[in-house]
């Protein structure tokens, strides 16, 4: 809230920004001109590599070498902020133009506590706050998120993701900017945090009255968020309008492909013909079995029950994908981390191919250990960096005895490149860090494809990659499926993707299995009030078809905890070849 | 309850380290007595009859002839009422005096220049990857680098060489004048003062380059992380964000190795104090293990000990000021 200045918004002109690579120069961005006028939403929309995230750090003062600013104008409320000196920008960020960092997990410094992080900034631009003033004013920043004044006392890594981003909004609107930039402030959130911290940024916006950038690559987040869409590609604008006009009828055959890139419940690809599967195990023995599955775990005096007993049947004469979606708390993670006996049961068994996988018997550790493979969330932590990819590929052909000499094991790996559509030239003997994260997300699905599986645990494979990457990741778990008759248990926040992946929905709330079901129906209908918070807080790629269509989240949140916990599953319908029961000794 | 859990740690890893100290010597198969009795005989020119004897008297004095495991209860008893019992090689000084005289000599020098080796090469370290450093940093920083390279008793014979030998300008050795007796005066002080510098420039000309280097790598992870790039999207200042957010995140694994060092210091550098002819705990534990002096060894590798010891449970109990992150698990 700045008084002085008139406020007509950020107008820039012929923005061009240049990487100095070995290669040559890159043009980043390419002569953009836009204009966000005063108080209004605009999204930048685009896949990594557009220029999207480089214009706004251009607007910040902070292109870093081997990047420059090579020419432009950004007029904010009359003041040219590309012509100013290093100084002079640092005053402005935060005062004018404020940043809202996307991965909120790792942007606020670990070993300082929240109040100490909003009032720095504020001290750094001459509003030195002390005492109870100081107090007073981080629980009034704190209280315009929705956050509670004792998190100002609080240490980052003592807050949840959703908080931490909700913390970060608190600290950039501490000085009322003009402008606020967020850079996919919600990227690695659940649906429902996600639909959350929006909510809160939202009316953080129109409190302080300022402007708003939303950098993503989710079109159906800027459906549900901003008022005029700007898409780029290769660092020019492809088109600005309207973000109603824009998927009405986008101009752009690109921004076509982009909406038409989000997950979407009303469509639902045909499911590929299995073409063989597979004969070679008797029909009688369970895929994988769980009995009364529990697990709890003790901290200190207090118990947290991270999954109650839980009992299903995978049959796997008939490969299914059987998604089990939930919150960040919800117990999904365990369930993954129990199937793969990365974690010990507390209560009940898990039998792969009728072995207790705590208690294999003879040879039964590595039979286990390669026809089960696992897929995780990270592509960045998933890899040994000293390594280069062929080792991270062959160790396994070794140690499973699927390849005998150099030759054959190359050849493995050249098949495993191109079956995820990854060029083995330019792959094998490179390392993790020369890789994209969507390049290195594919390998492990290669990986893993490699090894002829019989089951596959991925733990969000795709939460962390853009939206085409997505369809090609979700692609080749189909053809796992159909092609080499895998099973998957596909473990999600992410309804959308679900419902176009899966056979069969788990819905896991608290530990439990509240609804369960053909994903049309638990998905398209869902009955229980928490399946339908989660199916409400979808960003739905459309603007007319607004969150929040069940009623407020406070209201679905209310109607959640109304819930009776203790009510049995609501199953919905069947499926052939898995069974969800009450459990039953085999 | 955390304190006494890491009081009990502390008591167990002293006496674990104490037993090995204790039975390290006695497994030479040299009899310290009978070379000392030997050397003083040969230098009063006596003979060597009745020799026999006199080592099973002064054995039977130092209780070397009982068993072996009433000498470790013996010991185990002294090292707790800290009464180290008799130097064998000085001979009648206690052990404890003789530790408590090289003591300070040791801690002046040593804990000074570690400490300061750290202040100077910590941020030095640290401002080697900042983008805005001054510019002498980049002048300064390979000369400490390469000094690092060179073992510290090197480096303090080129100083001997060159400011005591062909400069005269301070003393090659040994703690004070040999003229004087310790007392307060100004004198002394300043004997004290001059004889330290060439041996503390050895040390912190060798150590500020491995702090600097130790630190600049972790600095580089902590400049790649996100909340270097909000703090300065909020726009602060360049030194709140070098020292509140650079160094501070990259500074917990420079404070174990200074403790760890630390708790080193004790035993001083002993090829330092040798060139030097230092007359710290180095110097006397290096004619300790010359002697075999088990009462001595395990006097100053006691005291070793207990200063490790005593430096782990500190670490311990500040780490989680260090580092927030640990409080809570630490509670939990």
């Amino acid at each position: 809230m700045k008084d002085g200045g008139v406020m007509k918004g950020l107008s820039v002109t012929d923005l061009r920004v240049e990487f100095y690579t070995d290669d040559g120069i890159v043009k980043a961005v390419d002569g953009v001109d836009f204009t966000v006028r005063p108080g209004v939403r605009t999204g930048f929309v685009g896949e990594s590599g557009s220029g999207k995230t480089t214009t706004a750090l251009a607007l910040m003062g902070m292109i870093e070498p081997p990047g420059r600013v090579v020419s432009g104008q950004a007029d904010l409320d009359g003041l040219d902020i590309l012509s100013l000196t290093e100084e002079e920008f640092r005053q402005q960020r935060l005062a004018t133009v404020s940043y809202i960092p996307q991965g909120a997990m790792n942007s606020l410094n670990p070993v300082a506590r929240i109040e100490t992080q909003i009032l720095d900034g504020m001290a750094d631009h001459g509003h030195h706050l002390r005492g109870s003033e100081a107090a007073d004013r981080v629980a009034e920043l704190l209280a315009q998120v929705d956050l509670p004044p004792n998190v100002g006392r609080m240490y980052p890594h003592e807050l949840s993701g959703g908080m931490k981003q909700r913390a970060c909004i608190a600290i950039s609107i501490a000085l009322g900017p003009r402008l606020l930039i967020a850079d996919e402030p919600t990227s690695a959130l659940d649906v429902i945090t996600q639909r959350r911290v929006m909510e809160t940024l939202g009316k953080v916006q129109e409190t302080i009255g300022s402007s708003l950038i939303l950098i993503g690559h989710d079109m159906g987040l800027m459906a549900q968020f901003v008022d005029e869409m700007m898409v780029m590609r290769d660092g020019k604008v492809v088109e600005h309008g309207d973000v109603a006009d824009i998927f009405g009828s986008p101009e752009h055959a690109y921004t076509r492909q982009l909406i038409d890139a989000v997950p979407s419940l009303q469509r639902k690809p045909a499911a590929a013909p299995i073409s063989s599967p597979r004969q070679d195990r008797p029909t009688d023995t369970p895929l994988l079995e769980l009995d009364n599955v529990g697990k709890t775990y003790r901290k200190g005096r207090s118990r947290i029950e991270a999954l109650k007993p839980l009992s299903f049947r995978l049959d796997g004469n008939k490969p299914r994908v059987i998604a089990v979606v939930g919150q960040s708390g919800s117990g999904k993670t365990t369930l993954g981390s129990l199937v793969l006996g990365f974690e010990t049961v507390t209560q009940g068994t898990v039998r792969f191919d009728g072995e207790n996988i705590l208690r294999p018997g003879k040879d039964a550790t590595s039979r286990f250990r390669r026809e089960v493979q696992a897929i995780f969330q990270d592509p960045y932590a998933s890899y040994n960096p000293f390594y280069k990819v062929d080792h991270v590929l062959s160790v396994p052909l070794r140690n499973f005895g699927v390849a005998r000499g150099r030759e054959e094991a190359l050849g493995h790996m050249v098949e495993a490149c191109h079956s995820v559509g990854l060029e083995p030239a330019q792959t094998i003997h490179r390392y993790a860090h020369q890789m994209s994260g969507g390049q290195r997300q594919r390998l492990m699905v290669g990986r893993a494809i490699m090894l002829k599986p019989r089951l596959l645990v991925a733990d969000e494979p795709v939460s962390m990659v853009d939206a085409s990457l997505r369809s090609i990741i979700l692609g080749n778990l189909a053809t796992m499926k159909a092609e080499l008759g895998a099973s998957v248990i596909y473990i999600t926040h992410d309804l959308a993707t679900a419902y176009e992946v899966a056979d069969y929905v788990l819905v896991l709330h608290k530990g439990r299995v509240v609804e369960a079901g053909v994903p049309e129906t638990v998905i398209g209908d869902p009955r229980h009030p928490y399946t339908k918070l989660l199916v409400d807080s979808i960003p739905w790629p459309d603007p007319n078809r607004h969150w929040g269509a069940g009623g407020t989240l406070d209201e679905e949140f209310a109607a959640v905890a109304q819930a009776d916990l203790s009510e049995p599953t609501i199953i919905r319908d069947e499926v052939a070849g898995f069974q969800l029961g009450q459990g039953w000794t085999g | 309850m955390r304190i006494l859990q890491r009081l009990l740690m502390m008591v167990v890893i002293i006496w674990i380290a104490a037993s090995i100290n204790f039975l390290m010597p006695r497994l030479s198969d040299r009899n310290p007595v009978e070379e000392m009795i030997a050397a003083s005989m040969g230098e009063s020119g006596g003979t060597m009859e009745g020799i026999e004897e006199a080592v099973a008297d002064f054995e039977r004095r130092f209780g070397m002839d009982r068993p072996l495991w009433v000498q470790y209860a013996n010991t185990v008893y002294d090292a707790m009422t800290f009464d180290l019992g008799i130097s064998i090689s000085y001979f009648p000084d206690r052990v404890s005096t003789l530790v408590l005289q090289a003591l300070p000599w040791t801690m002046g020098v040593m804990l000074t220049t570690t400490l300061l080796a750290f202040v100077i090469g910590t941020p030095l370290g640290a401002l080697t990857v900042w983008p805005r450093a001054p510019k002498w940093v980049n002048a300064v920083v390979p000369i400490v680098m390469i000094l690092a390279a060179i073992p510290f008793y090197l480096i303090g014979l080129i100083l001997i060489y060159v400011f005591a030998s062909r400069l005269s300008w301070l003393p090659t050795g040994k703690g004070y004048a040999s003229g004087l007796l310790p007392d307060w005066s100004w004198t002394f002080a300043q004997s004290v003062l001059t004889h330290a510098v060439l041996p503390a420039m050895s040390i912190l000309l060798a150590s500020i380059g491995i702090w600097a280097l130790s630190m600049r790598g972790m600095m580089v992870t902590v400049q790649g992380e996100d909340y270097m790039v909000f703090a300065k999207a909020k726009g602060l200042k360049g030194s709140r964000r070098f020292w509140r957010y650079g160094v501070r995140n990259a500074i917990a694994p420079q404070v174990t190795a200074l403790v760890l060092t630390l708790a080193n210091v004790v035993t001083g550098a002993v090829l330092v104090e040798r060139v030097f002819s230092y007359p710290g705990l180095g110097s006397l534990l290096y004619q300790a293990i010359l002697l075999n002096d088990y009462y001595l060894i395990f006097g100053c590798v006691y005291m070793l000990v207990l200063t490790v010891g005593f430096s782990l449970m500190v670490l311990d109990l500040v780490y989680p000021l260090i580092d927030p992150r640990i409080r809570t698990s630490v509670t939990d």
